[in-house]
């Protein structure tokens, strides 16, 4: 089984490299590769979910070449990355479907799956890595990847977007690449497992937390956390809809989040103080994007915020610390990749048929397009906390964690954000989906089978995803929850699984 | 039976009698719609979210773990959102108003569960009690009010209420007296009776709250009621008022009080979705619900006119009707009150009680209004016919309930629902209700004999004025009922209040929308998408964490 792992890197770049040679001049070739390729790698993902949680360690690595860490990179299949990495596939798979057809407005669709594959590769190497400097070239691959699907309409609107999302995804990068230096030149290995070990013999009083600081830096700009998370509202709205999936749904949270706990837990080690600060910015980011997504009328920039404002409660939920707080969290991630994946595939429907997204122009669509009206309620109520859909159970568990660990004040800011997000999205309803339907929209048809397929998984996922907590399915999160608390002993497991 | 699925659900006297009234209604409710929805799209759908909110109701009153009752409690939420937007095209600002502000207590309620759960380390329902009286009552007391913000918010009492107004006058009929009327009087008050009595030991101060927070409701509601011009959205506002009389009932902190306050409950979803349906069957036939349309029915639809009178009679409390035996044992529990040695507790006690009685008058002159606009009153030029039996029997089965259970309050209703929920309860008055209501009967008796014998009474003369040189029509010169209560809006003091309230002064969903859009755009100002400026904010931000980490 741990032959698989490379696959998972190999499949999607393999899948970039043909589309681009062959794309052109074969037929759908292009949908083609991309849907199988993601089915496989959806496939390969959860077999080896499955096949992790009987082992007994669960961890698996495999070494590139042979080569034992630290001299050679390996690649680190725990818990958690096998969490992130289901995900991820599941997200990019549908994501793949829906733009099949959505796609069709657009010129040169084998480009746009080239980067989508090559950003999925990027996505999935940063999960498998076990090596730091790995790390950087996978998270490079992925952001480069994703400012070119920025800019795939090629109009000012996006093309000036996809310049400041550069300019700030590459500030981010530096501060991250100035981070790994300090971090080499300390312990001088760049494998992860190893610079853990070293740091647990080997202290020092500035390089640490210094380090640290440039890493929550580089890593908050990439996950959009307040205060560094201006760029994202101007970035994600101006992707063509499913990229803007890809990214809300998955991209910032494998560069950001996971990248931040593999940092903080597996490597650094987390102390009260980076807790803290991830609590503040978590909690800060939930009021401040939610009360700025409240006053927009662009659907998409409205959405745009909200994934700012949850990737809040995951930060939060994360920071606490506590083991209900990371299940939490982990389990908040998750769902949000999926409703907000799902919205955004929402809104492609509307600008896909009405050619706006602007929620004035638009009203009781609902008429016209129940599918899209269905799936996108479902996910409205997801995001908005309300029972049974799977995100009341993220919330409840982040809100019950704060109040467990004593803090009260921000479980309450939790509540109010809660709140604030439910009053968004009835917005969204009121204007989009209710009232009274335009003359002009009377003849618009439902979309493609392939985007309303998409959307109802999604959906169908939204709704049963509270099963997720109860016990075969559990594992799967307890497994992730586990790999974050072992902490640094990420360092002594994975020498053990090396040793094997 | 149901104690096999114990500990996730559990029987007792209490939630069995609210789930035997939500099955009831539910019974009355898909009668009436199998008519008034008749003929209306998605119909299927409808069907499935009255009987899923029926479930979901059923759910929450048999729960005994918090967090599948807060599961079924939010999805009620949800269904009594998708039934709204059922309504016509204008519902849909009243269905987002209504999801907010319930959903968003929902959130408190979650919080509120959070905090119990930290303090008990368990969620069985019938293993929690906390005091609210011991020192240590800051956290306790936080997590009382989360739920019952949330019960506040469900039953519509002030300052949760501003949805039910808004959501009676666009809501489907039948919905409005399932969920509005009926299921959420009934949860909000069974969670607040549940949380008062079972979870929570009540300090003084709470019940002080509840008792202040149920008087200011029955007066501002009653109060608002007066001047409406719609028919269900006067309705509505008595709806709100009412929920005052069941909060005050359980804020008194006796037994009798309590056992009136959910009394009053159940009287109270009687007599008022019997109300709503009975506007239901008049805005059925002459499609409209403004009151100053509206006249004269009473002669044509006289099944409805009979049901209406039974059950505005009754929420106004008058002898021998159920409000009337209801508010009386609330009364009681008021006044018992009044022999405590507490200052503060008999002062507030005093001033609720008599916001009660004054209440109960407004009503009953709100209700005469109501009564005389649509069915007295000048003779309108309607063409209309009783509506279909399908939709007269519900109303007229729940009129009888209410004379049922006035005048056999002691025999039925308090007997097997009441009492044995509330042990201990000792009236200090007495009222003999079959006595009374035969009395009651002579009475009205000897007065219509007097009134219809002709050898009895002096002779009336109905005729034509002539005025300015010509005969005018008598019907032109009837009032229509709508502008009895015009002056109180003239008066000094409460015109600035009707004046705030209409500008939503009180309303605690247009304040929070104002509080936060002005946040939102001094944050907005902030964003103004300019690339240097988000450098700085990083910068900035940069400088922070520098600041604090490695301090």
């Amino acid at each position: 089984m741990v032959n698989i792992i490379p696959f998972f890197v190999i499949i999607p770049l393999g899948t970039a490299f043909l589309i681009s040679l062959l794309g052109k001049y074969v037929r759908h070739f292009a949908g083609i590769a991309i849907s199988l390729s993601s089915a496989v790698v959806l496939a390969l993902s959860i077999s080896c979910a499955v096949y992790l949680s009987s082992t007994a360690d669960k961890i698996l690595v495999y070494k590139i070449g042979g080569w034992v860490p630290p001299f050679g990179i390996s690649l680190v299949l725990d818990g958690l990355s096998i969490f992130m990495l289901v995900m991820v596939s599941l997200v990019s798979f549908f994501v793949a479907v829906y733009s099949l057809s959505y796609m069709e407005r657009y010129t040169d669709k084998p480009k746009f799956f080239t980067l989508f594959s090559l950003m999925v590769c990027g996505m999935n190497g940063i999960i498998i890595t076990g090596d730091l400097f790995n790390l950087f070239v996978f998270l490079e691959i992925a952001s480069i990847a994703s400012y070119a699907l920025v800019a795939f309409g090629t109009e000012a609107e996006e093309l000036e977007a996809s310049f400041k999302y550069a300019i700030m995804g590459s500030v981010a990068s530096c501060f991250i690449f100035i981070g790994i230096a300090f971090l080499y030149g300390f312990t001088s290995t760049l494998n992860m497992a190893d610079i853990a070990r070293v740091l647990s013999v080997k202290h020092s009083s500035y390089v640490l937390p210094f380090v640290g600081t440039l890493f929550l830096m580089g890593f908050g700009l990439k996950a959009a956390l307040v205060p560094f998370h201006a760029w994202l509202a101007d970035a994600h709205p101006s992707a063509p809809a499913s990229i803007s999936a890809m990214l809300s749904g998955i991209l910032i949270k494998t560069l950001g989040v996971y990248a931040l706990i593999r940092v903080f837990f597996s490597i650094i080690g987390s102390t009260q103080a980076y807790l803290s600060v991830l609590m503040f910015l978590g909690t800060a980011s939930l009021l401040v994007a939610v009360i700025l997504a409240l006053s927009q009328w662009d659907l998409k920039r409205l959405l745009a915020y909200h994934s700012i404002s949850q990737i809040g409660y995951v930060v939060l939920g994360i920071g606490l610390g506590t083991p209900l707080g990371i299940l939490g969290g982990l389990f908040h991630l998750f769902n949000h990749s999926i409703f907000k994946s799902l919205l955004f595939l929402n809104s492609g429907a509307i600008d896909y048929c009405l050619g706006t997204r602007d929620l004035k122009e638009t009203s009781g669509l609902a008429k016209i397009m129940p599918v899209t009206a269905k799936t996108n309620l479902i996910a409205s109520m997801s995001i908005a906390g309300i029972p049974p859909f799977n995100g009341f159970f993220s919330k409840l568990i982040i809100i019950f964690a704060c109040i467990q660990s004593g803090h009260l004040g921000y479980g309450l800011c939790a509540v109010i954000g809660s709140i604030l997000t439910l009053a968004s999205f009835m917005k969204v309803q009121k204007y989009a989906f209710l009232g009274r339907l335009k003359d002009k929209f009377k003849n618009i048809k439902e979309v493609p089978a392939a985007m309303r397929l998409s959307m109802l998984a999604l959906a169908f996922i939204c709704v049963f995803g509270g099963i997720m907590l109860l016990m075969p399915f559990r594992v799967f999160l307890d497994d992730a929850v586990q790999a974050v608390l072992r902490g640094t002993h990420y360092s002594s497991v994975v020498f053990e699984a090396v040793g094997k | 039976m149901i104690n096999i699925f114990y500990p996730w659900f559990k029987l007792d006297a209490l939630s069995g009698f609210i789930a035997l009234a939500i099955v009831g209604f539910l019974a009355l409710i898909l009668i009436y719609s199998f008519k008034f929805i008749k003929g209306k799209p998605k119909t299927f759908q409808y069907y499935v979210y009255i009987i899923l909110t029926a479930l979901a109701a059923i759910g929450t009153v048999f729960a005994n773990n918090l967090i599948l009752l807060l599961v079924c409690w939010g999805f009620l939420g949800l269904t009594l959102y998708l039934l709204i937007i059922m309504g016509n095209d204008d519902a849909s600002s009243a269905a987002k108003k209504t999801f907010i502000i319930v959903g968003g207590t929902d959130a408190l309620m979650l919080f509120g569960i959070g905090i119990i759960y930290y303090m008990t380390g368990t969620f069985q329902m019938d293993q929690i009690k906390i005091s609210l009286s011991t020192n240590y009552y800051l956290l306790p007391t936080l997590a009382y009010l989360c739920l019952a913000i949330a019960c506040f918010a469900k039953a519509g009492a002030m300052p949760f209420h501003s949805w039910i107004p808004d959501c009676a006058k666009s809501a489907p009929i039948p919905v409005v007296a399932f969920l509005l009327a009926s299921l959420d009087k009934l949860l909000g008050i069974y969670l607040l009776t549940r949380i008062s009595l079972d979870i929570f030991t009540m300090s003084q101060a709470m019940n002080i709250f509840l008792m202040i927070t149920g008087a200011f409701t029955i007066i501002a509601g009653v109060m608002m009621a007066l001047v409406q011009h719609n028919m269900k959205r006067l309705l509505g506002y008595h709806a709100v008022s009412q929920v005052g009389y069941m909060i005050l009932g359980i804020g008194s902190g006796n037994p009798i009080g309590i056992a009136g306050g959910i009394f009053h409950m159940l009287n109270n979803t009687i007599y008022k979705s019997c109300l709503f349906l009975t506007a239901g069957n008049v805005e059925y036939r002459t499609k409209t619900s403004e009151l100053d349309k509206l006249g004269g029915l009473g002669k044509s639809m006289p099944l409805t006119y009979i049901s209406s009178l039974i059950a505005s009679l009754s929420i106004s409390g008058v002898p021998p009707f159920n409000g009337f035996v209801s508010k009386w044992m609330i009364y009681q529990g008021l006044i018992s009150l009044l022999g405590t040695g507490n200052q503060g507790l008999r002062i507030i006690a005093i001033f609720s009680l008599a916001a009660a009685m004054f209440g109960s008058g407004l009503t009953l002159a709100s209700f005469m209004k109501l009564i005389h606009a649509v069915f007295l009153g000048r003779k309108a030029n309607w063409q209309v016919k009783e509506v279909p039996w399908q939709m007269w029997l519900p109303c007229l089965i729940l009129a009888i309930t209410c004379v049922i259970f006035g005048v056999l309050a002691y025999q039925i209703p308090l007997k097997y629902f009441i009492f044995p929920v509330i042990k201990g309860v000792s009236f200090i008055g007495t009222w003999s209700a079959l006595l009374s209501t035969w009395l009651i009967i002579i009475g009205i008796v000897l007065g219509l004999l007097i009134f219809k014998l002709r050898w009895l009474r002096p002779v009336l003369r109905q005729d034509n004025p002539f005025t300015g040189s010509e005969t005018r029509d008598i019907q032109e010169n009837k009032i229509n009922g709508t502008d009895f209560y015009n002056t109180i809006k003239e008066l000094p003091v409460l015109a600035l209040v009707y004046k705030k309230a209409q500008a939503g002064l009180f309303d605690i969903y247009e304040q929070g929308k104002n509080l936060v859009f002005s946040i939102g755009r001094v944050l907005q100002y902030l964003h103004n998408g300019v690339l240097p400026t988000y450098l700085v904010w990083t910068l900035l931000g940069m400088i922070g964490l520098f600041w604090v980490l490695l301090k």
